[in-house]
């Protein structure tokens, strides 16, 4: 699983192997699920799903990764495509390839901010899973590469949350931001040396840095991806008439 | 017809030239932007539909390519796919591993 602030990514952990691939962050992953009447009555459980709502519903980044999605053949389904559980740690969610599921971290996420932010950090990865072929469990430059896409463009090293997270610094540290959380991202899912994930995302940064699909531009606001979005729906005026 | 509508290169400009932008700019960049192009592209834009004057029309076009050529120059790290992944749509329980 590729995880929107730590979520490992999916793998058979059945011991072959001793990278877990994340998986263990992810305990329910393997389970059958709850009945539905023991999960209604977790008030976390129908919370994201409200939240999860509202950010499908509402959100531009969401629905610009939605639409491109579906122009890539890849329909994104409400109840086939995302779940909501319980995780371990920090987690906020994470993108399980195997399943072509988004998990989200239900007991972690509590503003509909912060959804919205999960949600189009892992919506990123599953555009990717479906426009692309991606290694996600042996080619730790691609899993880099979907890493620093999704800090880059869903939000996540806003000053704003920089700061919230201590990290004070302003010339170019959005390009910081990114290259640490992506860097973080890596060693959270696979048992690779520091160095290993450091050079990884070093030598894929200037070309996945500078992807912008399906954006772009860097959406720093609501404005801008709702920009983003215009600009997609016109794109094939756009390449008709270059 | 020109790319984009020209109303589209007017809101880019002021958007451009406006403080927020700016300060994201700097913050993403490490540099104050440089907006000079999209005045350039909009004039060509506005030339193109009210004269139909070949120079503004390759001009504009040649504006527009160079952007995309921007976004192509580095090499992709993944092979794109020609079709989305079989297993996107099968049903949960056939997807987990056993």
């Amino acid at each position: 699983m590729e995880r929107g602030e730590a979520a490992p990514s999916a793998a058979e952990e059945k011991g072959e192997e001793e990278d877990d691939l994340g998986y263990r962050l992810f305990p329910d992953r393997n389970k059958k699920p709850q009945s539905f009447l023991v999960r209604s009555l977790f008030t976390f459980h129908n919370k994201c799903q409200l939240m999860l709502r509202m950010t499908l519903d509402t959100n531009p980044y969401a629905q610009l990764l939605l639409d491109a999605m579906k122009q890539s053949g890849c329909t994104v389904f409400n109840d086939r495509h995302f779940s909501c559980e319980n995780c371990d740690g920090c987690v906020s969610g994470g993108f399980d390839s195997a399943t072509s599921q988004i998990v989200l971290c239900q007991n972690n996420i509590r503003h509909q901010s912060h959804m919205n932010r999960v949600v189009t950090h892992e919506l990123i990865h599953a555009f990717d899973h479906c426009r692309a072929h991606v290694d996600w469990f042996k080619n730790v430059k691609h899993l880099a590469c979907s890493e620093i896409r999704a800090a880059n463009l869903s939000g996540d090293c806003t000053l704003m949350n920089e700061i919230a997270r201590f990290k004070f610094g302003l010339k170019g540290h959005h390009q910081t931001c990114v290259r640490d959380r992506a860097i973080r991202s890596i060693l959270a899912v696979r048992k690779v040396s520091k160095e290993t994930a450091e050079k990884a995302v070093d030598e894929v940064f200037d070309a996945c840095f500078n992807d912008l699909e399906p954006f772009g531009r860097i959406p720093h606001s609501k404005t801008d991806a709702k920009r983003a979005y215009r600009d997609f729906q016109n794109r094939d005026r756009y390449n008709a008439n270059l | 017809q020109p790319p984009r509508p020209c109303e589209d290169y007017w809101w880019e400009w002021k958007h451009c030239r406006g403080l927020r932008h700016a300060f994201h700019h700097y913050y993403t960049h490490g540099e104050l932007p440089a907006c000079g192009r999209w005045r350039d592209d909009y004039e060509a834009c506005r030339a193109w539909e009210t004269g139909r004057a070949a120079a503004a029309q390759e001009a504009l076009c040649n504006s527009e390519r160079a952007r995309v050529m921007e976004r192509q120059k580095y090499a992709p790290v993944w092979t794109l796919r020609k079709s989305p992944p079989p297993d996107w749509y099968l049903p949960l329980e056939q997807d987990k591993p056993n």
